[in-house]
């Protein structure tokens, strides 16, 4: 590697290891903070000097890529290669943006075996970056994933040519490219019938006499774990015979084996009972009480994979079975269960020592946020997410925070000068009495600005964001933090209010701009308050970039952005004095609200 | 002699009569329509001249009549929607705060107006009926295009309706045809719509279109069949009587003029064609419209293609059908996949095996597997550039023009084609007429570009691109350069700017605003694209507050550049 890549890739290094750091336990707030503002500040230096090293030296090198030599080629590819392995991504982004230039090289050189292992590599970049995207169900993921696919099916179909390509590497990577064409497709049949062509392929005799040097048995086992994946599919009732029989043996291969072992791992126990349910060996009852042995004979602080799996994981799918089955929400033993799964959950999540975060770590917290199930009387998904968000994404919460305090302001302007400007809002509109609706009102402020920027909790761009700028691929993608969001939120009673503002706090007033096109203002009963959110947090987008003086300098000289009537109060002297002030104060009380909340639940 | 009448009331008594008026010497009588009867004495030419008379005042007197009713029915037809967007813009002002009502308010106003729009269009088309202003246009137009036309005009009622639908066109020798095309549009999309409205949710309408060859005349056979409400033989005696609307529970009074019918009969009776309804109430409606045309006999060059490979992926059987059946006529080599991967195959085989390569690929009307047709070809034309992708849809092109464009597709074909005009199109993507025809890049001949790029082997390789799209190159080997260029040019010569960012002396960011701020003519209109390999979502914004237009990644994204590009061609 060159200097300028040993360097960047130590400041990724470094700033993962800060940001542990500024997590950990330290009882004495003061200390606590001014390690934290140490560490953002360290991180602050370090990615600006990786947005120079970028700049300075691979852009250039990108930009000169027809004429470069082999040698600067192979670094560049070692670099990529240090950027990217399974357990710590260091930068995904960077890893696509050297093999796209890459395989638009190879093509140009009509490159043949380049060409194919850069379709893999570039389709591997993509498909991790997609993990941003986990659970956001949008046409852009969508466009993502097909264009993902399509790469690894241009590498696989030099497969009839396996035995004229004269490179044992390049074979390999047709034959892996073949086997993640599943990883790219949605539903279940698709995906069977994917992995089944890719085990005929790796038990021919005739492919592995001709690359005897590959792996086969792990293409094989990982081929088997792909295929159990689709274990859920089994109950569905739409699969053949044959399809049936494809996963089934699939799953006796993977978790067989486990579950015969002394001391089997719940990561392959669980999901052999899961398939045996879903192929109705056993019934609910049953599946239930085993999955209530599997999480109490898990402990709290175990926090490895198997430890997540057993304490988040299988909490998520007991919910989803209480969400799917009504007739188990009248049993209270399984209520009491749930509520005690969740509990146990939210402790091993809050206590997890900040050295073991991970991608693991990063796809289980999507998926609580995706999966979890908020039932009457239990366990509010506010209340959780809420915290999910001090623990991991405190930057995130502190924004969010000083985004509702603002709103709050604003709110109560326009409140006093209209008692009924904000009507329309169901829980507000319905409320006679003036001061207990300016007080419900504001309240509400404080909470649409604490969820509007929800979406980027699951989405997990805070380490991409604290590394270096985002490229313009990753900022389209993270965008999507207002379907993501409103998604989620939309679904939980707890949060059903927020969704909107967190889906239309990007559009412009005027239709005519921002994003998600899926926001249609007019017909939403929260406009008002999504427009006073549009407008707070444009405002604190550019005071991050460059702080002034005023707030209207700050704002945006175009008409149409931002509703009129929000703007006008916004100018009003005594508002932007007090928007000034939450922007420009003491983030004392916020941290402290955090680090409170990080000891009462042990994390010392 | 001059003629002389009188009026005689019923019962005898003469009511009026001229001054030389002789009861003894009538020579003819005629019965008026008010019961009275006309007397008339004098010469026989003069009872001639009389009878005329009495034939004007009649017909005087129905037209009169038909007055009446027309300004009965519109005033009925005009007040009811006049007075929705009256009451909707009066209950709008009341609840001017309540969003939702006023919302609700101005959607109906919406539709009344929409409605009120098409009774005046009726009203005036009817008025140049019956005026004879109406006039029959004799111009060559492609029957695909005005099939494909009216149903992208109907496919959005239809669908809102569920209806399912299905055209079929039987074996069509004649494709580019002479008559009226906008009035044949018009007629058939008045009955095609009539079926969607008076047919329940869920129905089906068949579209059968034919032709028979009579002489130098094409007969063309319009048949349009609905499980709809039908219609009783008391109002099929009256179907083209203006005004004339099927009364139904179930189907809304606004819905239509009642003006649709009479006018489609008149111009069909203009064109010297015949129409016929069949129906039965409660069970279909067909009608049948058969208009003679004159056509024009296209050469089809049958041999041009011979050989060639195509690639299409395509799984409506009937689509298939016919890409073989017209393709393979013409000798063309043809290879039907059923979805994106397939298609990836193929062409990698064709392209290890040192195969002739395929000449084009064709996204048909439907696929397996995953992902728009959009994009799929945004990857084959990023990872095949050379490859001429065209689309046979049904879609409204005008719709997907902009979209279609930045996938690179090149060419496209209208559903439902005929073997001519597929044949055409495709000989038109593959061949052409000249190399501007076959080149699936965008063409430039006439146009200059300034490109800014301090490092020569991009320089060359940029230029080497462009060159397919026969643009002028000029270059620039720094910002100070370009602008210097810039200003050195001709105002408005310039068709579009590439503009390098890291280069020394200045950079792009800054070149481009001081072009922005030059003050000529062209300064703010002229397209800037920044070429860089920064794509820092700052540093693109940064390039687009610098007055750039946007960017295209490095090393050359020939996909992004030929989209760009394309921008400019239209």
């Amino acid at each position: 590697m060159q200097p300028y890549q040993e360097e960047y890739v130590r400041n990724l290094k470094e700033i993962a290891d800060l940001r542990r750091f500024y997590r950990d336990g330290e009882p004495d707030f003061e200390r606590w903070y001014q390690n934290r503002r140490e560490c953002a500040a360290r991180i602050r230096t370090l990615s600006r000097e990786n947005n120079e090293l970028l700049g300075r030296e691979l852009f250039p090198a990108l930009d000169g890529l027809f004429g470069a030599d082999s040698a600067l080629i192979a670094d560049l590819e070692e670099f990529s290669d240090a950027l990217m392995d399974w357990k710590t991504n260091l930068d995904i982004g960077v890893y696509v943006a050297i093999h796209d230039a890459l395989l638009s090289l190879y093509r140009i050189r009509k490159s043949r075996n380049d060409i194919i292992r850069e379709l893999y590599k570039l389709g591997m970049g993509l498909y991790y970056l997609r993990t941003f995207l986990t659970g956001v169900d949008d046409e852009e993921s969508d466009a993502l994933r097909i264009r993902n696919g399509m790469f690894f099916t241009e590498a696989a179909s030099y497969l009839r040519y396996f035995e004229e390509i004269d490179d044992e590497a390049t074979r390999g990577y047709i034959i892996r490219a073949f086997a993640n064409i599943a990883l790219c497709l949605k539903d279940y049949k698709s995906r069977i019938n994917a992995s089944s062509r890719t085990l005929r392929i790796l038990r021919d005799e005739h492919y592995r006499e001709l690359a005897p040097g590959l792996p086969w048995q792990a293409f094989l086992r990982a081929t088997h774990q792909q295929m159990s994946t689709n274990r859920a599919g089994l109950s569905r009732g739409n699969l053949t015979t044959a399809e049936l029989s494809e996963v089934l043996d699939s799953c006796h291969e993977v978790f067989k084996p486990e579950e015969q072992a002394d001391n089997p791992s719940i990561r392959w126990l669980w999901p052999y009972y899961e398939m045996e349910y879903n192929c109705g060996y056993v019934n609910l009852k049953t599946t239930l009480d085993r999955m209530e042995e599997l999480i109490a004979a898990t402990k709290y602080d175990q926090y490895d994979m198997s430890g997540l799996y057993g304490n988040v994981q299988l909490a998520i799918y007991y919910g989803r079975f209480m969400r799917d089955n009504p007739s188990l929400r009248e049993e209270e033993k399984r209520v009491r269960f749930l509520e005690f799964s969740y509990r146990k959950m939210l402790e091993t999540m809050m206590t997890c020592p900040p050295e073991l975060f991970n991608n693991y770590f990063v796809y289980t917290i999507a998926s609580l946020i995706s999966g979890f199930y908020e039932m009457e009387g239990g366990l509010s998904y506010r209340e959780v997410m809420e915290l999910l968000m001090q623990r991991y994404a405190g930057e995130l919460y502190i924004r969010s925070r000083r985004t509702g305090e603002m709103m709050r302001v604003i709110s109560a302007a326009v409140f006093d000068a209209n008692p009924r400007f904000f009507d329309e809002i169901p829980q507000i509109g319905e409320i006679s009495n003036p001061e207990i609706k300016r007080e419900a009102l504001l309240a509400y402020a404080c909470d649409c600005g604490l969820f509007c920027d929800f979406g980027l909790l699951k989405m997990n761009f805070e380490r991409t964001m604290q590394s270096r700028s985002l490229f313009e691929n990753e900022y389209q993608m993270s965008c999507l933090h207002t379907v993501s969001g409103y998604d989620d939120l939309s679904r939980r009673a707890s949060t059903a209010t927020f969704a909107d503002i967190a889906l239309g706090h990007h559009a412009y007033y005027s239709g005519a701009g921002g994003y998600p096109k899926k926001y249609v203002r007019n017909t939403s009963p929260y406009r008002q308050m999504t427009d006073i959110a549009a407008v707070v947090s444009f405002l604190c987008d550019e005071w991050e970039k460059s702080p002034a003086r005023d707030v209207s300098a700050m704002l945006p000289k175009e008409t149409g952005r931002f509703s009129p009537v929000i703007l006008s109060f916004v100018q009003d002297a005594g508002v932007s004095g007090q928007l000034l002030n939450i922007l420009s104060g003491d983030d004392r009380p916020y941290y402290r609200t955090i680090h409170q909340k990080l000891f009462s639940l042990g994390n010392a | 002699m001059g003629k002389e009448y009188a009026v005689r009331r019923p019962d005898g008594a003469i009511l009026y009569s001229s001054a030389g008026f002789d009861v003894s010497a009538v020579t003819d009588t005629a019965l008026l329509s008010d019961g009275n009867e006309l007397l008339i004495c004098g010469t026989d030419s003069l009872a001639e001249e009389n009878r005329d008379l009495l034939a004007q005042l009649e017909e005087a007197k129905a037209a009169n009549i038909a007055k009446e009713t027309f300004l009965s029915n519109m005033s009925h037809d005009i007040r009811t929607p006049m007075n929705a967007i009256i009451g909707m813009a009066a209950l709008a002002k009341n609840h001017i705060d309540e969003k939702n009502r006023v919302i609700d308010a101005l959607g109906k106003i919406e539709t009344a107006s929409g409605h009120l729009l098409s009774l005046i269009n009726d009203v005036l088309d009817m008025s140049r009926i019956n005026s004879g202003r109406m006039q029959i246009a004799n111009e060559s137009f492609l029957l695909s295009d005005l099939l494909h036309d009216t149903m992208t005009i109907l496919r959005p009622q239809i669908a809102a309706k569920h209806h399912s639908y299905q055209l079929i066109t039987q074996e069509i020798t004649r494709e580019r045809l002479i008559g009226d095309v906008l009035k044949l549009r018009q007629i058939y999309v008045n009955i095609i719509n009539n079926s969607v409205k008076y047919t329940n949710d869920g129905g089906n309408i068949t579209i059968t279109v034919s032709e028979e060859i009579r002489g130098d005349r094409c007969l063309l056979i319009f048949v349009c069949e609905d499980n709809g409400i039908g219609m009783s033989r008391e109002f099929l005696e009256r179907i083209f009587d203006p005004f004339e609307r099927v009364n139904s529970s179930t189907i809304s009074k606004i819905e239509g003029t009642g003006l649709g019918m009479s006018i489609v009969k008149k111009m069909v009776d203009a064109m010297s064609g015949t129409i016929d309804v069949e129906s039965e109430l409660g069970e279909f409606t067909r009608i049948r419209i058969a208009i003679p045309l004159r056509y024009e006999t296209e050469p089809l060059v049958i041999d041009a293609l011979r050989d060639h490979r195509l690639l299409i992926i395509e799984t409506d059987e009937k689509q298939k059908a016919l890409f073989e059946e017209y393709l393979r006529e013409a000798l063309v080599s043809v290879t039907i996949v059923p979805d994106a991967p397939k298609a990836i195959d193929a062409i990698t085989e064709a392209s290890f095996r040192g195969e002739e390569k395929f000449r084009a690929l064709i996204l048909g009307k439907s696929h397996d597997g995953e992902g728009s047709v959009f994009q799929i070809a945004s990857y084959f034309h990023s990872a095949n550039p050379e490859l001429p992708i065209i689309l046979a849809s049904d879609d409204n092109w005008e719709e997907i023009e902009y979209q279609a464009n930045r996938s690179g597709i090149h060419t496209f074909i209208p559903l439902p084609f005929f073997r001519k005009s597929l044949l055409n199109s495709i000989n038109h993507a593959v061949l052409g007429e000249s190399d501007e025809d076959r080149s699936p890049y965008p063409q430039l001949a006439g146009k200059k570009i300034l490109l800014v790029e301090d490092n020569m082997i991009n320089r060359e390789i940029a230029g080497e691109l462009l060159s397919v799209t026969n643009a002028q190159v000029i270059t620039a080997e720094n910002g100070q350069e370009a602008v210097e260029r810039y200003l050195s040019e001709e105002e408005g010569s310039l068709s579009l700017i590439l503009m390098d960012i890291q280069m020394p002396v200045m950079d792009g960011y800054e070149a481009a605003s001081k072009i922005r701020g030059s003050g000529r003519s062209d300064a703010g209109t002229i397209p800037i694209f920044a070429m860089t390999a920064n794509t820092f979502a700052e540093d693109i914004a940064k390039a687009k507050a610098a007055g750039m237009n946007g960017h295209i990644g490095k090393p050359i994204d020939m996909n992004l550049l030929m989209q760009t590009l394309r921008l400019i061609e239209t």
